[in-house]
């Protein structure tokens, strides 16, 4: 992983706005934001600055008005909805707060889902999902429904399910959100295993102890980008967890700018 | 598109059989309408085939003459019925009879005259007993045979008759009522042959022996005061080689004896049993309408049962494109569910329509035909129901965004 190589993500003065009118509001107001790979990001900030807005949109669900969205050097504007949803098949991992298995489903079901849309045959499809759940020490859970797992497991499922696919980058929207604190700290351990294996991560969170998870740190406000601990070279990024509180507001907001002239 | 075919149709299995009360009543739409088109179908087709069967039977070397112009036009051929025709006055005469017989290779010519009229034995005979007046020949051109005494002969007398099985049951009680007397048109006759059942009330004499009396057409004419009106003019070449030489023949024969007027038919092979079978056609059209309309409500059902079924699965919906499903694979996965509903309607209707074909008709004379094309119809037309009614729900549910989507409770 050097620098020399394409960034996973570009973000060039990225806007997203809802509402006509009156009620236009800006949900982001222009965020640039360069990704490399191998990084694990906390997305931090209140209710409504826009976070998962911004996980939508870097996870092709949805789609900037204005700005750029470089994806592995290319722009996804460019892109046809089949192809993007190509890209979500085979790049792109979704982890979510509420864990989204198809509650009729088994674990085993839910887990080889995104292989369907790869084209595998179904024993292929078992088989890896099969494998990977082993991986994630839930391979006695199979054929439980998802109703019958508590909300560890079922996160456990849903990451399992995000990686069956082998994907590049890994989308975590609240990925603790629902869960108990030694639950979340399995997950951290699970997302952090993944990380140590060259995984990209951006992860949203409230909670700003899971920070120390990640390499590096963003907060959120009003659509923008507030604080970003962007600044350490990597190498010491991956072995020296930075925590939010290091980070004051001044100091990134100068380096940034620095930066870019 | 790869296997996901397969897997679609995995998914429609496993999602009609979670929801099995409600697949099952969504097919049940389907499965009404492609059954009540089944049986009708199957019923006309074989009703068809008894008549063509007949000609067939009669070895391919008959050919039949109706008074009338020829005529293209479907809905025409069905008034041409000569059971319709009661009111008109046939264009055949008894000359025409006797010009066919003259010509070379022509067996035998049976002119049917049929008149109705009040017919008496021991018991009166229902009111629409057939009397039919022709000669000795039609016992070998329409494949008649006696049970019971002789046919018809022209050296008898010519107040005798030869009544069908089932007139004879109820004329006289019995099916052995030779030398008892019966009444036709006030006159009585002297019964000298019962017939052979045939079980054809459907034939292209159009008249159902089992039920007629046979008079000769002497006493016929005596009957019609004095005059003959013949409905039907059956001839048999001596071998099938020479029919259609004898067609041309008759046509030229009856031509010459018409003054050039072409207000006559001359009818062979699967022609005889037109006007039958298109009446039955008709029929069958008809009733198929009625049940496609059976169909169509199926279809809504179908449409209904999938938009609730769409908006059960939004949150999945969103999973799944979130995944990585495109558009096309959400539309083909809703309507292959759809097809699979539709379909699954359409198989248990085409065998219940047969199931249902075969009990109505121990209570008819024919059987119901299978045939590829009714199968055919049967699957295509729920096949196009399916998809008719299922682009909608699925086009419906490829387009919803998945960021609401999964926003969704379930």
């Amino acid at each position: 992983m050097t620098e020399t190589q394409t960034p996973a993500i570009i973000l060039n003065d990225l806007q997203k706005r809802f509402g006509v009118g009156d009620a236009e509001h800006y949900a982001i107001s222009g965020i640039d934001l360069t990704i490399q790979r191998g990084e694990f990001i906390a997305i931090m900030g209140p209710s409504g600055c826009g976070k998962t807005t911004l996980l939508n949109i870097l996870g092709l669900l949805d789609s900037a008005v204005e700005g750029e969205y470089i994806l592995d050097g290319v722009s996804v504007d460019s892109l046809s909805r089949r192809k993007q949803a190509h890209i979500r098949s085979e790049q792109i991992g979704f982890v979510f707060q509420s864990f989204n298995l198809v509650s009729r489903l088994n674990v085993i079901d839910n887990v080889s889902l995104p292989l369907i849309y790869k084209g595998l045959s179904r024993l292929a499809r078992t088989k890896k999902a099969s494998k990977i759940l082993h991986d994630f020490h839930l391979g006695e859970r199979e054929f439980y429904m998802p109703n019958q797992l508590s909300g560890g497991q079922m996160q456990r499922v849903a990451i399992a399910r995000a990686l069956v696919n082998e994907p590049s980058i890994i989308l975590a929207d609240e990925p603790t959100g629902n869960l108990d604190s030694h639950a979340s700290h399995i997950i951290m351990q699970e997302l952090s295993d993944l990380h140590q294996k060259g995984n990209t991560i951006i992860m949203v969170t409230h909670n700003p102890d899971l920070t120390t998870y990640a390499s590096r740190v963003i907060t959120m406000l009003d659509g923008k980008i507030d604080t970003d601990t962007f600044r350490l070279p990597i190498a010491k990024r991956s072995d020296e967890k930075i925590p939010l509180n290091k980070v004051s507001k001044k100091s990134s907001r100068k380096k940034k700018k620095e930066a870019k002239s | 598109m790869r296997l996901l075919i397969l897997n679609h149709i995995q998914n429609a299995r496993q999602s009609i059989k979670s929801n099995r009360l409600r697949s099952t009543l969504t097919m049940l739409g389907i499965t009404i309408g492609v059954a009540s088109i089944t049986t009708i179908l199957a019923l006309s087709a074989g009703a068809n085939k008894v008549i063509s069967s007949q000609v067939d039977a009669l070895g391919g070397n008959i050919t039949v003459i109706r008074p009338g112009a020829p005529n293209k036009d479907t809905f025409n051929d069905l008034s041409q019925l000569t059971n319709d025709n009661q009111f008109t006055l046939s264009t055949l005469t008894d000359a025409d009879a006797a010009v066919v017989a003259d010509i070379p290779h022509v067996k035998a010519v049976a002119p049917l005259m049929v008149l109705q009229g009040a017919v008496t034995g021991d018991l009166p005979a229902p009111v629409n007993t057939p009397v039919v007046a022709t000669t000795p020949e039609l016992e070998t051109v329409s494949n008649l045979s006696v049970s019971d005494g002789q046919f018809l002969d022209p050296n008898l007398n010519p107040m005798t008759a030869v009544i069908g099985p089932q007139l004879s049951v109820e004329a006289f009680g019995t099916e052995r009522s030779i030398g008892k007397t019966i009444r036709i048109k006030g006159e009585s006759f002297t019964i000298i042959g019962v017939l052979k059942r045939t079980n054809d009330p459907v034939n292209f004499n159009n008249v159902d022996f089992d039920r007629a009396a046979l008079i000769s057409l002497d006493s016929g004419r005596a009957l019609n005061q004095g005059t003959s009106s013949l409905q039907q003019i059956n001839v048999q070449s001596d071998s099938v080689e020479h029919l259609s030489g004898v067609i041309t023949e008759i046509n030229k024969a009856l031509l010459k004896n018409h003054f050039g007027e072409v207000d006559f038919n001359v009818l062979s092979g699967t022609e005889i049993s037109q006007p039958t079978s298109r009446m039955f056609s008709a029929i069958a059209g008809v009733s198929v309408a009625i049940a496609a309309i059976s169909l169509i409500v199926g279809g809504v059902g179908i449409m209904n049962i999938m938009l609730v079924s769409v908006a059960e699965r939004t949150r999945e919906i969103g999973i799944r494109k979130a995944l990585g499903a495109s558009n096309g694979d959400i539309v083909a996965q809703f309507l292959i569910e759809s097809l699979a509903l539709s379909v699954g309607g359409g198989v248990t209707g085409y065998l219940l329509g047969y199931l249902i074909a075969f009990g109505i008709s121990t209570f008819l004379t024919f059987d119901p035909l299978l045939n590829w094309e009714i199968a055919t119809a049967a699957i295509g037309v729920s096949i196009i129901i399916g998809t008719l009614f299922g682009i909608y729900p699925a086009v419906r549910a490829a387009r919803k965004d998945p960021i609401s989507a999964l926003r969704q409770y379930e």
